[in-house]
């Protein structure tokens, strides 16, 4: 018996390529710090708009990556363009706003100096945005920075992000400090600053929560390496998680059945075999197909580091610019 | 008077003197105590000096100024001038270590760097701010300070009160302090770049500081062109001719017709006068030699001494700028 599966063979075919404005292009990307490479090879495209997740282990070069979009470091190889320009041009820096995992603020400013500080350096600075984003916390305005709870200076430090007005907005692990209360205040925030201004956000968590509510695109890394690149949606449809029986078809007949599709990942116990594909066709054999939930996609991938990675026709950048980019 | 500004909102920000904005209201912001330092602790140095010449000049007029009577001022004017011009030699040493090693080091180790240099405004703008501030006000204390303290010896600079070559003055006056206390604050600001550990910047940069006056001291009386004076006499019976003017004496030599020189202690071993005679007789002596630098040479001295210290400056400044260039996390 056959099992159609609905899908594509792969995804990304109803959109041409290029056809948002990318934020982020990364070209070839590696960095090599003393202790050897961090990131290698990673060319990734991030359409303009979206809200998206860099997921990937501890020390993955998730750090390293947002830092070179935020022209805090430079690539050691290939070349990173935020909105089509280098992330240190006076245009980038001032469309791309950073929020640095240890949310550094001086700690002798008061909360109105902080802000100070945003409104002197930014020339789009919205003074109600952040204070608005202050005041939701009760954070007083003479406070020290020094003197505040960890996250209350959390707080602080995103209103200085948000009230750059950024096209941009890059967050590395924002939430890790916060109670669950103020973690679901500020990403409510947050998707409603996305929304109303149509900001780009690509955030680092380890928290699958915050994926599977704020995050319509996904960018996974691990090992210095590009998992998976793409919309939420699109990547969890290209993938199928299958449940069979060894009475149906045996152990060698499971194997059989799944050797022209991507097997991402699989386990067995007695009498039963399930499998997370990427299937290159129908499948063959009798299997309960279910699409795989956003954590069971990224477990099996960050869990299987020989298959191949897979990059969305959106999410790639085009080979002529890469070669370009690699070549200069 | 530094927490009355803080605690204003920036809306309402009434502080003193004309409004800063942009990176130099960050800068002034973040180094306030460091800049109100030494603004109070120039003023300070200032209306000291202030106070000692006018106690000085009572003292001289009292004397008959401009010709003074000797008689006991000179030691007490000499030791006040000398102990002054000791604490002010510190300065660069200071000002190298608390303001410089720290200006980028503690932004550098705290993050705060990344804070900035993520608004929009450039690395090197930043950098050039923080720097340009830093040295503005460096640069104005110490030409106030060096004005002051010439101006307090000034009246006694051709006595024999102080000697012009002596630390204490030729440190202190003209372009030497400004020349001195720029470069170990730029070399501190390097410092404090490339080890971006605030702590650790500021030993290295006490290390620093103190070669740098230590080399200073080693080559200041090597700034000039000394002169030589040659006698012709019996070296055991007359003595070495005195310096002109208020000259600093470098060396004193015996010489020989030809001009070959003899350490001053030549012969002295030989028991006898007589014996001494015929040892300097054999060896061709027939007078002193004296090598000095004269009172003139002062100014031209220490704008060389500066010239090569501002270079020197400008180099490291130009460091700063080509490693502040690239990414820095």
């Amino acid at each position: 018996m056959t099992t159609f599966l609905g899908t594509g063979p792969t995804a990304g075919h109803g959109r041409p390529r290029g056809g948002a404005p990318a934020a982020i292009e990364a070209y070839g990307v590696g960095k090599k710090y003393r202790r050897g490479w961090a990131l290698k090879d990673c060319s990734f495209r991030l359409p303009a708009g979206r809200i998206c997740g860099l997921v990937g282990p501890n020390g993955a070069g998730k750090t390293t990556l947002m830092g070179m979009a935020a022209d805090l470091l430079a690539p050691t190889t290939g070349s990173v363009r935020v909105f089509g320009t280098a992330p240190g041009s006076p245009e980038a820096q001032r469309r791309t706003a950073f929020l640095a995992q240890e949310k550094p603020l001086y700690r002798r400013f008061t909360v109105a100096e902080t802000l100070r500080l945003g409104r002197e350096l930014n020339p789009g600075w919205d003074q109600r945005a952040a204070e608005n984003i202050v005041r939701a916390g009760n954070v007083p305005f003479e406070a020290r920075i020094g003197t505040l709870s960890g996250g209350q200076r959390t707080r602080v430090a995103f209103a200085v992000a948000f009230g750059k007005r950024p096209d941009l907005l890059i967050l590395d692990e924002p939430m890790s400090d916060l109670d669950p209360l103020v973690r679901h205040e500020l990403m409510g925030a947050l998707m409603a600053e996305a929304a109303a201004h149509g900001t780009t956000v690509l955030m680092s968590t380890h928290m699958l929560a915050e994926l599977e509510n704020v995050c319509d695109h996904l960018v996974v890394i691990a090992d210095g390496g590009l998992r998976l690149a793409g919309g939420v949606d699109e990547l969890r449809s290209a993938h199928v998680r299958l449940t069979g029986t060894f009475q149906a078809t045996g152990p060698a007949g499971a194997d059989a059945a799944l050797a022209r599709h991507t097997v991402v990942d699989s386990r067995a116990d007695g009498y039963r075999i399930t499998a997370l594909v990427r299937p290159a066709g129908p499948v063959d054999g009798v299997w309960q197909a279910e699409t795989p939930t956003l954590e069971e996609l990224l477990l099996a991938y960050l869990r299987s580091p020989q298959v191949p990675p897979l990059i969305t026709n959106e999410s790639q950048v085009g080979d002529r610019n890469l070669a370009k980019a690699v070549a200069a | 008077m530094t927490t009355m500004t803080s605690a204003r909102t920036s809306s309402a920000a009434t502080g003193r003197g004309p409004r800063l904005t942009g990176l130099n209201w960050l800068v002034w912001r973040q180094h306030r105590a460091a800049f109100w330092t030494l603004v109070g602790g120039t003023v300070l140095a200032a209306g000291w000096m202030v106070h000692q010449r006018t106690g000085m000049m009572d003292t001289l007029h009292a004397l008959g100024w401009p010709h003074p009577k000797s008689g006991g001022w000179e030691t007490s004017v000499g030791s006040t001038l000398t102990l002054t011009g000791y604490g002010l030699g510190f300065l660069p040493i200071l000002i190298g270590v608390f303001v410089g090693a720290p200006l980028m080091a503690g932004d550098l180790e705290n993050g705060t760097a990344k804070l900035v240099t993520s608004q929009s405004v450039s690395r090197i703008r930043w950098i050039a701010t923080k720097l340009g501030v830093t040295v503005l006000v460096v640069l104005v204390g110490t030409v106030v300070l060096s004005q002051l303290f010439g101006w307090w010896w000034s009246p006694v600079k051709d006595t024999s009160v102080i000697g012009w070559s002596e630390r204490a003055v030729f440190d202190n006056t003209g372009p030497v302090p400004t020349a001195l206390t720029l470069f170990t604050l730029v070399g501190g600001v390097a410092i404090g770049m490339v080890l971006r550990r605030t702590l650790l910047s500021m030993v290295v940069t006490f290390g620093f500081a103190v070669a740098v006056q230590l080399v200073w001291s080693y080559f200041r009386l090597q700034l000039g062109n000394p002169l030589s004076l040659t006698t012709r006499s019996d070296v055991l019976t007359s003595s070495a001719p005195a310096v002109p003017g208020n000259g600093t004496l470098l060396d004193e030599s015996f010489t020989t017709a030809s001009g070959k020189l003899y350490g001053w202690g030549t012969c002295v071993g030989e028991s006898t006068e007589k014996a001494q005679q015929a040892c300097l007789h054999q060896k061709g002596i027939v007078g002193w030699h004296v090598e000095y630098l004269p009172f003139s040479q002062m100014s031209s001295m220490q704008w060389f001494g500066a010239s090569v210290l501002l270079a020197l400056t400008v180099a490291v400044i130009a460091f700063i700028f080509v490693w502040g260039r690239k990414p820095v996390i």
